[in-house]
Protein backbone atom coordinates (compact mmCIF):
# COMPACT_ATOMS: atom_id res chain seq x y z
CA UNK A 1 0.00 0.00 0.00
CA UNK A 2 0.90 3.23 -0.91
CA UNK A 3 0.38 5.13 2.33
CA UNK A 4 1.30 8.46 1.35
CA UNK A 5 -1.40 8.16 -1.97
CA UNK A 6 -4.25 7.43 1.35
CA UNK A 7 -4.88 10.95 2.43
CA UNK A 8 -7.41 9.90 5.23
CA UNK A 9 -4.57 7.26 6.15
CA UNK A 10 -2.33 9.55 6.55
CA UNK A 11 -3.81 12.16 8.15
CA UNK A 12 -4.73 9.50 10.50
CA UNK A 13 -1.49 8.46 11.26
CA UNK A 14 -0.23 11.64 11.53
CA UNK A 15 -2.46 12.44 14.57
CA UNK A 16 -2.03 9.29 16.32
CA UNK A 17 1.54 10.34 16.07
CA UNK A 18 1.15 13.42 17.55
CA UNK A 19 -1.24 12.30 20.06
CA UNK A 20 1.63 9.49 21.35
CA UNK A 21 -0.65 6.57 21.10
CA UNK A 22 1.24 5.09 18.27
CA UNK A 23 3.94 3.65 19.46
CA UNK A 24 6.63 0.76 19.29
CA UNK A 25 7.07 -0.47 15.71
CA UNK A 26 4.52 1.25 14.10
CA UNK A 27 6.08 4.87 15.49
CA UNK A 28 9.58 4.15 14.40
CA UNK A 29 7.78 3.39 10.66
CA UNK A 30 5.91 6.57 10.48
CA UNK A 31 9.42 8.22 11.42
CA UNK A 32 11.36 6.77 9.00
CA UNK A 33 8.54 7.69 6.25
CA UNK A 34 8.32 11.27 7.19
CA UNK A 35 11.77 11.54 7.13
CA UNK A 36 11.44 11.05 3.51
CA UNK A 37 8.32 12.26 2.64
CA UNK A 38 7.72 15.95 2.98
CA UNK A 39 3.86 15.54 2.99
CA UNK A 40 3.68 13.13 5.65
CA UNK A 41 6.10 15.28 7.75
CA UNK A 42 4.30 18.10 7.38
CA UNK A 43 1.23 16.57 8.18
CA UNK A 44 3.01 15.13 11.60
CA UNK A 45 4.26 18.77 12.53
CA UNK A 46 0.90 20.38 11.83
CA UNK A 47 -1.06 17.74 14.16
CA UNK A 48 2.09 18.15 16.83
CA UNK A 49 1.08 21.84 16.76
CA UNK A 50 -2.27 21.49 16.73
CA UNK A 51 -2.27 19.11 19.38
CA UNK A 52 -0.17 21.33 21.61
CA UNK A 53 -2.70 23.32 22.32
CA UNK A 54 -4.96 20.39 24.39
CA UNK A 55 -2.34 22.08 26.90
CA UNK A 56 -3.62 25.76 26.37
CA UNK A 57 -6.88 24.57 27.32
CA UNK A 58 -6.57 23.49 31.02
CA UNK A 59 -8.41 25.21 33.23
CA UNK A 60 -6.87 27.68 35.31
CA UNK A 61 -5.88 27.22 39.23
CA UNK A 62 -3.97 30.22 41.04
CA UNK A 63 -0.66 28.09 42.61
CA UNK A 64 0.56 29.13 46.03
CA UNK A 65 2.48 32.52 46.49
CA UNK A 66 5.46 30.17 47.97
CA UNK A 67 5.89 28.79 44.46
CA UNK A 68 7.26 31.88 42.83
CA UNK A 69 9.70 32.22 45.98
CA UNK A 70 10.71 28.59 45.56
CA UNK A 71 11.28 29.65 41.61
CA UNK A 72 13.33 32.97 42.43
CA UNK A 73 15.95 31.71 45.18
CA UNK A 74 16.74 28.76 42.29
CA UNK A 75 16.86 31.26 39.77
CA UNK A 76 19.73 33.45 41.65
CA UNK A 77 21.48 30.37 42.73
CA UNK A 78 21.80 29.06 39.16
CA UNK A 79 22.94 33.08 38.28
CA UNK A 80 25.52 33.05 40.67
CA UNK A 81 26.56 29.97 39.28
CA UNK A 82 26.50 30.70 36.08
CA UNK A 83 28.44 34.03 37.21
CA UNK A 84 31.45 32.10 39.22
CA UNK A 85 31.78 29.90 36.28
CA UNK A 86 32.03 32.86 33.49
CA UNK A 87 34.61 34.19 36.10
CA UNK A 88 36.32 31.23 36.13
CA UNK A 89 36.86 30.67 32.44
CA UNK A 90 37.79 34.40 32.35
CA UNK A 91 40.12 33.75 34.58
CA UNK A 92 41.79 30.73 32.77
CA UNK A 93 43.36 33.12 30.02
CA UNK A 94 44.72 35.96 33.22
CA UNK A 95 48.65 35.75 34.47
CA UNK A 96 48.82 35.53 38.17
CA UNK A 97 48.78 38.01 40.39
CA UNK A 98 52.62 38.15 41.09
CA UNK A 99 52.77 41.91 40.62
CA UNK A 100 50.32 42.79 42.45
CA UNK A 101 51.89 40.73 45.77
CA UNK A 102 54.94 41.89 45.02
CA UNK A 103 56.19 44.00 47.88
CA UNK A 104 58.47 46.72 46.67
CA UNK A 105 55.55 48.67 44.63
CA UNK A 106 53.02 49.16 47.48
CA UNK A 107 56.16 49.70 50.31
CA UNK A 108 56.12 53.61 50.61
CA UNK A 109 53.21 54.37 49.50
CA UNK A 110 51.00 57.47 51.17
CA UNK A 111 47.88 57.44 52.78
CA UNK A 112 44.98 59.41 51.71
CA UNK A 113 45.49 60.31 48.12
CA UNK A 114 46.65 57.05 47.29
CA UNK A 115 43.22 55.94 48.54
CA UNK A 116 41.62 58.62 46.61
CA UNK A 117 43.46 56.94 43.71
CA UNK A 118 42.90 52.86 44.25
CA UNK A 119 39.39 54.15 44.71
CA UNK A 120 39.39 55.83 41.57
CA UNK A 121 41.01 53.05 39.71
CA UNK A 122 38.56 50.65 40.48
CA UNK A 123 35.18 52.75 40.43
CA UNK A 124 35.69 52.95 36.77
CA UNK A 125 36.29 49.31 35.98
CA UNK A 126 33.54 46.92 34.84
CA UNK A 127 32.58 43.60 36.39
CA UNK A 128 35.05 40.82 35.44
CA UNK A 129 37.98 42.99 35.01
CA UNK A 130 40.78 41.08 34.27
CA UNK A 131 43.75 41.01 36.82
CA UNK A 132 45.63 42.16 33.75
CA UNK A 133 43.96 45.72 32.55
CA UNK A 134 44.04 46.29 36.49
CA UNK A 135 47.57 46.12 36.74
CA UNK A 136 48.00 48.42 33.47
CA UNK A 137 45.71 50.82 35.08
CA UNK A 138 47.27 50.67 38.61
CA UNK A 139 50.20 51.33 36.78
CA UNK A 140 49.62 54.18 35.74
CA UNK A 141 48.78 55.57 39.47
CA UNK A 142 52.35 54.13 40.92
CA UNK A 143 53.94 57.82 40.91
CA UNK A 144 50.88 58.79 42.74
CA UNK A 145 51.05 55.79 44.78
CA UNK A 146 54.84 56.61 45.69
CA UNK A 147 54.02 59.34 47.14
CA UNK A 148 51.30 58.83 49.44
CA UNK A 149 53.51 56.76 52.34
CA UNK A 150 50.00 56.33 54.91
CA UNK A 151 48.49 53.46 53.20
CA UNK A 152 49.86 50.88 55.63
CA UNK A 153 48.41 47.56 54.20
CA UNK A 154 46.72 46.51 50.64
CA UNK A 155 45.39 42.73 49.88
CA UNK A 156 43.77 41.66 46.53
CA UNK A 157 41.60 38.90 47.25
CA UNK A 158 40.68 36.06 44.63
CA UNK A 159 39.05 33.39 44.05
CA UNK A 160 40.52 30.27 43.20
CA UNK A 161 41.17 30.90 39.81
CA UNK A 162 43.26 34.07 40.39
CA UNK A 163 40.54 36.54 39.11
CA UNK A 164 40.59 39.50 41.67
CA UNK A 165 37.30 39.83 43.05
CA UNK A 166 37.85 42.19 46.26
CA UNK A 167 40.14 45.13 46.68
CA UNK A 168 41.22 45.80 50.61
CA UNK A 169 43.68 48.48 51.67
CA UNK A 170 43.76 49.91 55.15
CA UNK A 171 44.39 53.46 56.63
CA UNK A 172 45.62 53.59 60.53
CA UNK A 173 44.73 57.60 60.36
CA UNK A 174 40.88 56.50 60.06
CA UNK A 175 41.36 53.07 61.13
CA UNK A 176 39.02 51.92 58.68
CA UNK A 177 39.47 48.96 55.80
CA UNK A 178 38.14 49.71 52.53
CA UNK A 179 36.57 47.15 50.65
CA UNK A 180 35.89 47.70 46.65
CA UNK A 181 34.22 45.10 45.01
CA UNK A 182 36.06 44.29 41.62
CA UNK A 183 34.55 41.19 40.57
CA UNK A 184 31.46 40.60 38.83
CA UNK A 185 30.17 37.88 42.32
CA UNK A 186 26.86 39.08 44.05
CA UNK A 187 25.89 37.18 46.98
CA UNK A 188 22.28 36.16 47.10
CA UNK A 189 19.72 38.19 49.09
CA UNK A 190 19.88 35.64 52.01
CA UNK A 191 23.10 35.43 52.14
CA UNK A 192 26.41 38.02 53.15
CA UNK A 193 30.35 38.29 52.84
CA UNK A 194 32.44 38.18 56.00
CA UNK A 195 35.88 39.34 56.53
CA UNK A 196 38.50 37.12 58.30
CA UNK A 197 42.14 37.72 59.49
CA UNK A 198 44.24 34.26 59.09
CA UNK A 199 46.94 35.00 61.55
CA UNK A 200 49.54 32.54 61.79
CA UNK A 201 49.11 29.46 64.77
CA UNK A 202 45.27 30.98 65.53
CA UNK A 203 41.98 30.58 64.01
CA UNK A 204 40.31 33.17 61.45
CA UNK A 205 39.30 36.52 63.51
CA UNK A 206 36.32 37.97 61.93
CA UNK A 207 37.13 41.42 60.54
CA UNK A 208 33.23 42.06 59.82
CA UNK A 209 30.30 41.72 57.70
CA UNK A 210 30.08 42.93 54.19
CA UNK A 211 27.41 44.95 52.94
CA UNK A 212 25.62 45.12 49.18
CA UNK A 213 27.85 48.50 48.37
CA UNK A 214 30.28 48.39 45.92
CA UNK A 215 32.22 49.99 48.21
CA UNK A 216 32.48 48.64 52.03
CA UNK A 217 33.93 50.72 54.93
CA UNK A 218 35.19 47.88 58.02
CA UNK A 219 36.50 50.01 61.26
CA UNK A 220 39.64 48.10 62.12
CA UNK A 221 42.62 48.68 64.36
CA UNK A 222 45.92 48.29 63.43
CA UNK A 223 45.91 45.40 65.67
CA UNK A 224 43.61 43.85 63.84
CA UNK A 225 46.25 43.25 60.46
CA UNK A 226 49.31 43.60 61.66
CA UNK A 227 51.28 40.65 61.62
CA UNK A 228 47.92 38.96 59.29
CA UNK A 229 49.57 37.50 56.58
CA UNK A 230 46.59 36.49 54.74
CA UNK A 231 42.46 37.77 53.96
CA UNK A 232 40.12 35.35 53.49
CA UNK A 233 36.61 36.06 52.38
CA UNK A 234 33.34 33.28 53.30
CA UNK A 235 30.24 33.10 52.33
CA UNK A 236 27.99 33.38 55.37
CA UNK A 237 24.12 33.74 56.39
CA UNK A 238 22.43 37.00 56.25
CA UNK A 239 24.13 38.84 58.57
CA UNK A 240 27.53 36.51 59.49
CA UNK A 241 28.47 33.82 61.77
CA UNK A 242 27.59 34.83 65.58
CA UNK A 243 30.17 36.42 67.48
CA UNK A 244 32.83 34.29 68.39
CA UNK A 245 32.44 31.41 66.40
CA UNK A 246 34.60 30.91 62.71
CA UNK A 247 33.35 30.71 59.16
CA UNK A 248 30.82 28.78 58.81
CA UNK A 249 30.15 28.59 54.72
CA UNK A 250 32.35 27.96 51.94
CA UNK A 251 35.81 30.60 51.64
CA UNK A 252 35.67 32.28 48.45
CA UNK A 253 38.15 34.81 47.95
CA UNK A 254 41.71 34.67 49.29
CA UNK A 255 44.73 36.84 49.22
CA UNK A 256 47.85 38.22 51.20
CA UNK A 257 48.03 41.05 52.91
CA UNK A 258 51.10 43.53 52.40
CA UNK A 259 52.53 45.99 54.42
CA UNK A 260 53.48 48.61 52.27
CA UNK A 261 55.45 50.52 55.38
CA UNK A 262 58.43 48.14 56.43
CA UNK B 1 -14.33 33.66 13.22
CA UNK B 2 -14.35 31.92 16.37
CA UNK B 3 -12.45 33.95 18.77
CA UNK B 4 -14.66 36.66 21.02
CA UNK B 5 -11.83 39.31 20.43
CA UNK B 6 -8.85 38.12 18.45
CA UNK B 7 -7.02 40.96 19.09
CA UNK B 8 -6.92 40.51 22.51
CA UNK B 9 -5.20 36.84 22.53
CA UNK B 10 -2.99 38.07 19.65
CA UNK B 11 -1.55 41.18 21.96
CA UNK B 12 -1.30 38.70 24.72
CA UNK B 13 1.45 36.06 22.61
CA UNK B 14 3.31 39.06 21.70
CA UNK B 15 3.62 40.32 24.93
CA UNK B 16 4.83 36.59 26.12
CA UNK B 17 7.35 36.10 23.40
CA UNK B 18 8.80 39.68 24.26
CA UNK B 19 8.98 38.77 27.60
CA UNK B 20 10.72 35.38 26.48
CA UNK B 21 13.32 37.52 24.71
CA UNK B 22 14.35 39.19 27.60
CA UNK B 23 14.43 35.90 29.69
CA UNK B 24 16.38 34.66 27.69
CA UNK B 25 18.69 37.64 28.42
CA UNK B 26 18.80 36.38 32.10
CA UNK B 27 16.31 39.52 32.96
CA UNK B 28 14.47 38.21 36.12
CA UNK B 29 11.87 41.10 36.33
CA UNK B 30 10.46 39.66 32.87
CA UNK B 31 10.56 36.07 34.40
CA UNK B 32 8.89 37.58 36.98
CA UNK B 33 6.52 38.62 34.43
CA UNK B 34 5.89 36.00 32.59
CA UNK B 35 5.15 34.26 35.66
CA UNK B 36 2.25 36.56 37.03
CA UNK B 37 0.78 36.41 33.09
CA UNK B 38 1.11 32.19 32.91
CA UNK B 39 1.51 30.46 35.98
CA UNK B 40 -2.45 29.97 36.83
CA UNK B 41 -3.16 28.78 33.21
CA UNK B 42 0.44 26.88 33.47
CA UNK B 43 -0.09 25.50 37.39
CA UNK B 44 -3.56 24.09 36.08
CA UNK B 45 -1.94 22.06 33.20
CA UNK B 46 0.62 20.93 35.98
CA UNK B 47 -2.02 19.55 38.58
CA UNK B 48 -4.16 18.06 35.01
CA UNK B 49 -0.74 16.11 34.76
CA UNK B 50 -0.10 15.02 38.14
CA UNK B 51 -3.72 15.10 39.58
CA UNK B 52 -2.44 16.26 42.99
CA UNK B 53 -1.46 20.04 43.88
CA UNK B 54 1.63 19.86 46.35
CA UNK B 55 3.37 17.45 43.59
CA UNK B 56 1.72 20.08 40.45
CA UNK B 57 4.00 23.00 42.75
CA UNK B 58 7.07 20.92 42.01
CA UNK B 59 6.17 20.70 38.59
CA UNK B 60 5.58 24.45 38.46
CA UNK B 61 8.94 25.30 39.67
CA UNK B 62 10.65 22.51 37.45
CA UNK B 63 9.29 24.15 35.17
CA UNK B 64 9.62 27.58 35.20
CA UNK B 65 13.59 27.17 36.26
CA UNK B 66 13.48 25.23 32.92
CA UNK B 67 11.97 28.36 30.59
CA UNK B 68 14.45 30.57 32.60
CA UNK B 69 17.38 28.21 31.20
CA UNK B 70 16.10 27.71 27.47
CA UNK B 71 13.81 30.31 26.68
CA UNK B 72 16.38 31.31 24.05
CA UNK B 73 14.81 28.39 22.29
CA UNK B 74 11.40 29.85 22.41
CA UNK B 75 12.43 31.14 18.94
CA UNK B 76 13.25 28.54 17.22
CA UNK B 77 9.53 27.20 17.27
CA UNK B 78 6.41 28.32 15.76
CA UNK B 79 4.40 26.89 18.59
CA UNK B 80 1.97 30.09 20.50
CA UNK B 81 4.25 31.09 23.43
CA UNK B 82 1.85 29.71 26.24
CA UNK B 83 1.41 26.30 24.32
CA UNK B 84 5.22 26.26 23.93
CA UNK B 85 5.38 26.86 28.15
CA UNK B 86 2.79 24.53 28.83
CA UNK B 87 4.31 21.66 26.87
CA UNK B 88 7.14 22.18 29.11
CA UNK B 89 5.13 21.89 32.43
CA UNK B 90 3.27 18.64 30.79
CA UNK B 91 6.89 16.86 30.26
CA UNK B 92 8.18 18.06 33.63
CA UNK B 93 5.09 16.70 34.61
CA UNK B 94 5.34 13.41 32.72
CA UNK B 95 8.81 13.25 34.14
CA UNK B 96 7.35 13.27 37.46
CA UNK B 97 5.26 10.61 37.60
CA UNK B 98 7.45 8.24 35.90
CA UNK B 99 9.79 8.88 38.59
CA UNK B 100 7.37 8.54 41.21
CA UNK B 101 5.69 5.64 39.86
CA UNK B 102 8.87 3.35 40.00
CA UNK B 103 9.45 4.37 43.64
CA UNK B 104 5.60 3.79 44.76
CA UNK B 105 3.04 1.47 43.23
CA UNK B 106 0.35 2.66 45.75
CA UNK B 107 1.06 6.16 43.92
CA UNK B 108 -0.47 5.02 40.33
CA UNK B 109 -3.56 3.24 42.03
CA UNK B 110 -4.31 6.92 43.42
CA UNK B 111 -4.19 8.55 40.43
CA UNK B 112 -6.37 5.90 38.36
CA UNK B 113 -9.47 6.27 40.81
CA UNK B 114 -9.33 10.44 40.12
CA UNK B 115 -9.17 8.99 36.60
CA UNK B 116 -11.77 6.58 36.53
CA UNK B 117 -14.19 9.31 38.42
CA UNK B 118 -13.50 11.78 35.66
CA UNK B 119 -14.78 9.50 32.77
CA UNK B 120 -17.34 7.19 34.76
CA UNK B 121 -19.18 10.75 35.68
CA UNK B 122 -19.39 11.71 32.30
CA UNK B 123 -19.50 15.49 33.27
CA UNK B 124 -16.96 17.33 30.85
CA UNK B 125 -13.51 18.60 31.84
CA UNK B 126 -14.24 21.74 31.99
CA UNK B 127 -11.74 23.61 29.18
CA UNK B 128 -10.62 27.18 29.48
CA UNK B 129 -9.94 29.17 26.22
CA UNK B 130 -9.15 32.68 28.55
CA UNK B 131 -5.89 33.34 27.42
CA UNK B 132 -5.90 30.48 24.39
CA UNK B 133 -3.96 31.12 21.46
CA UNK B 134 -6.03 31.09 18.18
CA UNK B 135 -4.82 27.71 16.99
CA UNK B 136 -6.12 26.44 20.67
CA UNK B 137 -9.46 28.00 20.24
CA UNK B 138 -10.00 26.04 16.82
CA UNK B 139 -9.04 22.90 18.79
CA UNK B 140 -11.19 23.89 21.72
CA UNK B 141 -14.34 24.60 19.29
CA UNK B 142 -13.56 21.07 17.69
CA UNK B 143 -13.21 18.86 20.74
CA UNK B 144 -16.06 20.81 21.76
CA UNK B 145 -18.26 18.78 19.09
CA UNK B 146 -16.61 15.05 20.55
CA UNK B 147 -18.24 12.90 23.43
CA UNK B 148 -17.43 13.82 26.57
CA UNK B 149 -16.01 10.43 27.01
CA UNK B 150 -13.72 10.99 23.65
CA UNK B 151 -12.47 13.27 24.56
CA UNK B 152 -11.08 13.00 27.61
CA UNK B 153 -9.10 10.28 26.51
CA UNK B 154 -8.11 12.09 23.92
CA UNK B 155 -6.99 15.34 25.76
CA UNK B 156 -5.39 12.34 29.03
CA UNK B 157 -3.72 10.67 26.17
CA UNK B 158 -1.92 14.01 25.50
CA UNK B 159 -1.37 15.57 28.79
CA UNK B 160 -0.31 12.35 30.14
CA UNK B 161 1.39 10.60 27.38
CA UNK B 162 0.34 7.20 27.69
CA UNK B 163 -0.39 4.72 25.34
CA UNK B 164 -3.73 2.27 24.49
CA UNK B 165 -2.77 -0.09 27.16
CA UNK B 166 -1.75 2.35 29.79
CA UNK B 167 -5.02 3.90 29.10
CA UNK B 168 -7.23 1.07 29.42
CA UNK B 169 -5.88 0.07 32.72
CA UNK B 170 -5.85 3.45 34.46
CA UNK B 171 -9.34 3.33 32.80
CA UNK B 172 -10.43 0.37 33.75
CA UNK B 173 -11.53 -0.16 30.20
CA UNK B 174 -11.52 -2.82 27.95
CA UNK B 175 -8.12 -2.27 25.28
CA UNK B 176 -10.57 -2.37 22.60
CA UNK B 177 -12.96 0.30 23.92
CA UNK B 178 -9.94 2.95 24.32
CA UNK B 179 -8.94 2.34 20.96
CA UNK B 180 -12.12 2.74 19.43
CA UNK B 181 -12.74 5.95 21.43
CA UNK B 182 -9.56 7.58 20.29
CA UNK B 183 -9.77 6.59 16.68
CA UNK B 184 -13.56 8.28 16.61
CA UNK B 185 -11.99 10.82 18.36
CA UNK B 186 -9.05 11.60 16.11
CA UNK B 187 -11.45 10.96 13.09
CA UNK B 188 -13.73 13.78 14.05
CA UNK B 189 -11.21 16.09 15.16
CA UNK B 190 -9.65 15.43 11.68
CA UNK B 191 -12.55 16.34 10.07
CA UNK B 192 -13.28 19.53 12.18
CA UNK B 193 -9.49 20.70 12.17
CA UNK B 194 -9.43 20.36 7.91
CA UNK B 195 -11.58 23.40 8.32
CA UNK B 196 -9.23 25.72 10.03
CA UNK B 197 -6.22 27.33 8.00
Amino acid sequence: MNLTKNVSLMEQLAASYALGTLRGGARRRFEALARNNAALRTAALLWQSRMSSVAELQPQIAPSPAVWKRIENLVNADKQAAALKAARVQAASVPAVGWWTSLGLWRGATAASALMAVVAVVTGMSAGTRVDQLTAQVTQLSGKLAATPEIQYVAVLADDKSSASMLVTFDPKTNKLVLKRVGDFKEQADKSLQLWALPPGAGPKSLGVLGNDAVIRLSATDRDVREVPTLAISLEPKGGVPVGSGPSGPVLFKGALIKTVP
Amino acid sequence: MLSMNPEKSHSLDIQLITLLDRVALADEVALRELYELSSSKLYGVAVRVVTNREWAEDVLQEAFLNIWRIAGDYKATLSPPMAWMALIVRSRGVDFLRRRNSDRADAVQELDDVISDTVAGNSPNPMDITQASEQAKALHACLSKLDNKQREVVSLAYMRDLSHAELAEQLKLPLGTVKTWIRRGLEQLRGCMSRFA
